[in-house]
């Protein structure tokens, strides 16, 4: 990195009297400055839609607005046949869909989960700095919801939120049930890290794979069991029954490029976030599937959406070297003790306040000149890694941040010597999908959990509790659904018939189809493919993939 | 501190997918490249980040450097590399069990002695798990350091795939942190699990709650400094 040597000199020169600083104070007037000035929420790139329940109220980013008012992949003239007939259609293969699935397991119901990817790809699997769960002395699940609350600006559903707080410490025992390691103190209690806006340490960890530690038990857990996984089938459309009633859905499998149906009594929507939508151009943490295609079948449906327009733009993504640029780099390592540094390697925030202020602190560093720009153009501020190595000794990093060590290391950078360049990166969506404190959504056979929902992080979610939200609320839904399960209903298309009327009399119409399905960089989309009926004597299609051996990756060893 | 733009200009490279020619620009990732070349679909993707496993391939160079295999979201395009999708199915694995030991690991997966110590899954792992060694400690019944060796594993299957006994290393690397897992006692937890409120918890959320939004986040705002009401 030679081309920040003047400024990476400065950081070297600056950390032996940074040490034992003080992180710089905000009051919270200056930090609701800070965040409305600079927050990339609240620069104004948004506009009103014209349709659906949230007509001519909240304003929605421009991307998610153009996707509302797009109109469906499905064919015009496609009449649904039922394909799959199930009880429970769980749509997405996260932690929440496959939590749902494992509080379904012993229910005699049965249950299909669709996801677009491969089960478990997704954000869950992302996750890296922990999952919060008020189990410390000092702590209470008063003060998880206090920490949380004051975090999303007093916005939050005080119901949900309460149900996450008060239902952390279960759900913690729920996933070391299923053999989930968390990281112990010597003497076997856990150790907790804090989070920015915990104000006592909460965050459970597996070093810094901790999304990776939980899905990987859910995903083994459930492969195991009776649920039927539909892998490759992306939802593009929800069913009704023609009063209302959510009654299914319509996958597309991206394979074969077909169309497949699928009755359920009860279906479960649980496909996550949108950071792929990549907002005002902003890189993304996320996984490929992450286009809020959730929040697009749900409103079809008539269900409205809560915070549309808040999202979360993670303070430290990657922003060096450009094939890592938008990746996360978790926020434990501010907890451990890097600090955050400008050109000249001065603090200019307290790292550990809640990630709206932070974000908007690096974004105003850097728009006010005081920032590092790259090769390529990309800017950011330096995260000061190699501090903790001097602080908390050596071989810290490598031991409590395997996953950081690894990734850039393939890019020849040494954390443990070299400062990260960093820049927000959008993360997650903090709005989404309105649900009841029983994961109910506004329509009947409808029920949503994790992050496609909206309402329990308010306008800021903390640190750690996205992962709580899909365990909490993935095993709150399954207990809904049992109770509640309703009688199969007639497999229509109404709703999408209703909204294309309704988006017909759009003055401007997007040219594109919603859900997006895939991020638009990635110049992948949605295709249906007819399949060709075979003829008498009809040859293999001259450009069908012809099948190979891939070659023994071990022949030049 | 302004780069020389021009000087920094990235290089285009040549690489070959499943035998088809891409241009690509130096340092960037296999995935990224296909994104631009309009063939996304040709490589199965996942996270994009490295850790769910779903983009392994197998490479090798036109001029007989070692190729192996790799994750082709984190994998930067070099010249004359050549890609071939390489995809793993995941595995539904036996359940774990309390206290595991290697006589319980045995029963479960009789084929961890035929390791015939070829080290190919060390070689094919991603994460740089020293698999091999790992099979070895399974088979003296080593489980807390197995669990350690399998702490970063993103079961994409590539040891599994390349071993040429069968000897399942990921899958047996998840039974024993789970089987780990689940026999840990937990004192913090089991206390969580009297239901009953006490009277201060209740009006801890009597105290957070019964009031409106404004008031309420004066309230939060002053009971998370001591979590107590002031």
């Amino acid at each position: 990195m030679d081309w920040a040597k003047i400024s990476l000199d400065k950081v070297k020169d600056t950390r032996k009297e940074r040490v034992d600083q003080t992180a710089p104070s905000i009051s919270d007037d200056e930090a609701q400055n800070l965040i409305k000035e600079y927050h990339p929420d609240y620069v104004g790139n948004e506009r009103r839609i014209h349709v659906g329940p949230n007509a001519d109220s909240d304003p929605f980013p421009m991307e998610l607005a153009d996707l509302l008012e797009s109109d469906s992949p499905v064919p015009k003239n496609f009449e649904p046949t039922v394909d799959i007939e199930t009880d429970v259609l769980i749509l997405g293969g996260g932690g929440a869909g496959v939590t749902a699935a494992l509080g379904l397991a012993d229910s005699g119901l049965t249950v299909h989960l669709a996801t677009k990817l491969r089960l478990g790809d997704a954000n869950t699997v992302m996750a890296e700095g922990g999952i919060q769960a008020a189990l410390g002395a000092d702590d209470s699940t008063r003060r998880h919801f206090a920490d949380s609350y004051v975090g999303g600006h007093g916005k939050n559903d005080t119901g949900l939120l309460r149900h996450l707080c008060e239902e952390g410490p279960a759900g913690i025992r729920w996933l070391t049930r299923l053999g989930t390691l968390f990281d112990q103190n010597d003497d076997g209690t856990f150790r907790f890290r804090s989070g920015g806006g915990t104000s006592t340490p909460r965050v459970l960890a597996c070093r810094d794979y901790t999304g990776l530690e939980i899905m990987r038990v859910l995903k083994n857990a459930v492969m195991s069991g009776k649920t039927q996984l539909l892998e490759h089938d992306a939802a593009v459309e929800l069913t009704d029954d023609g009063k209302d009633r959510v009654t299914g859905a319509v996958l597309w499998n991206t394979q074969t490029g077909k169309l497949v149906t699928v009755s359920a009594r009860a279906v479960i929507l649980a496909t996550g976030g949108s950071g792929q939508l990549r907002l005002q151009g902003y890189p993304t943490s996320n996984h490929l599937g992450a286009t809020g295609d959730g929040l697009i079948l749900a409103y079809r449906q008539g269900c409205s959406l809560v915070f549309p327009g808040s999202h979360q733009y993670h303070p430290s993504g990657s922003s060096y070297p450009e094939a890592l640029v938008g990746q996360l780099v978790t926020e434990s390592i501010r907890s451990a003790g890097a600090q955050i540094l400008n050109v000249n390697g001065e603090r200019f925030i307290d790292e550990m306040t809640f990630r709206d202020v932070v974000a908007a602190a690096i974004i105003r560093e850097v728009v006010e000149g005081r920032g590092i720009e790259t090769p390529t153009g990309r800017r950011g501020v330096w995260l000061d890694t190699p501090l903790i190595e001097q602080t908390k000794g050596k071989g810290t990093l490598t031991h409590q941040f395997p996953g950081l060590i690894h990734r850039f290391k393939r890019y020849g950078i040494d954390p443990t010597t070299q400062p990260l360049l960093i820049y927000p990166t959008l993360h997650y969506q903090n709005g989404g999908v309105r649900i009841d404190t029983e994961c109910r959504t506004e329509r009947a056979g409808l029920w949503a959990a994790g992050e496609v929902t909206g309402g329990v992080h308010g306008t800021n979610r903390l640190m750690g509790n996205s992962l709580l939200d899909i365990i909490v609320f993935g095993r709150r839904v399954s207990e809904s659904v049992r109770q509640n399960v309703p009688e199969r209903g007639a497999v229509t298309l109404t709703r999408l018939k209703r909204y294309r009327d309704e988006l017909s009399g759009l003055p401007h119409k997007p040219e594109t189809t919603a859900p997006q399905l895939y991020p638009r960089v990635s110049g992948m989309k949605f295709e249906l493919k007819e399949i060709p009926k075979p003829g008498p004597g009809a040859e293999a299609s001259p450009d069908a993939v012809k099948s190979f051996e891939p070659p023994d990756p071990f022949a030049s060893r | 501190m302004k780069p020389d733009s021009e000087s920094m200009e990235p290089k285009t490279v040549e690489i070959t997918v499943a035998g088809k020619a891409i241009q690509a620009r130096e340092g960037e990732t296999i995935i990224h490249a296909l994104w631009q070349a309009g063939r996304g679909h040709d490589i199965q993707t996942g996270c994009v980040g490295g850790v769910c496993g779903a983009c392994t391939v197998t490479l090798r160079f036109k001029d007989g450097r070692r190729g192996g295999t790799d994750l082709a979201c984190l994998r930067p395009v070099e010249e004359g590399m050549e890609v071939f999708p390489f995809p793993v199915d995941a595995l539904a694995s036996p359940p774990p069990v309390s206290d595991p030991d290697e006589d319980k690991l045995r029963a479960e997966f009789p084929t961890v002695d035929r390791c015939t110590k070829c080290d190919n899954c060390t070689i094919a792992c991603p994460m740089g798990i020293p698999v091999m060694d790992s099979v070895l400690r399974m088979q003296k019944g080593q489980l807390e350091a197995v669990a350690e060796d399998f702490t970063t594993c993103i079961h994409c299957g590539l040891c599994r795939a390349v071993c040429e006994d069968k000897v399942l290393p990921h899958t047996m690397g998840i039974w024993v942190r789970r089987s780990l897992g689940l026999s840990v006692d937990h004192p913090a937890l089991d206390q969580t699990r009297e239901a009953t409120m006490s009277d201060q918890e209740e009006q801890e959320w009597e105290h957070l709650l019964n009031c409106d939004d404004q008031e309420r986040l004066q309230r939060a705002k002053a009971f998370r400094k001591e979590g107590i009401i002031a």
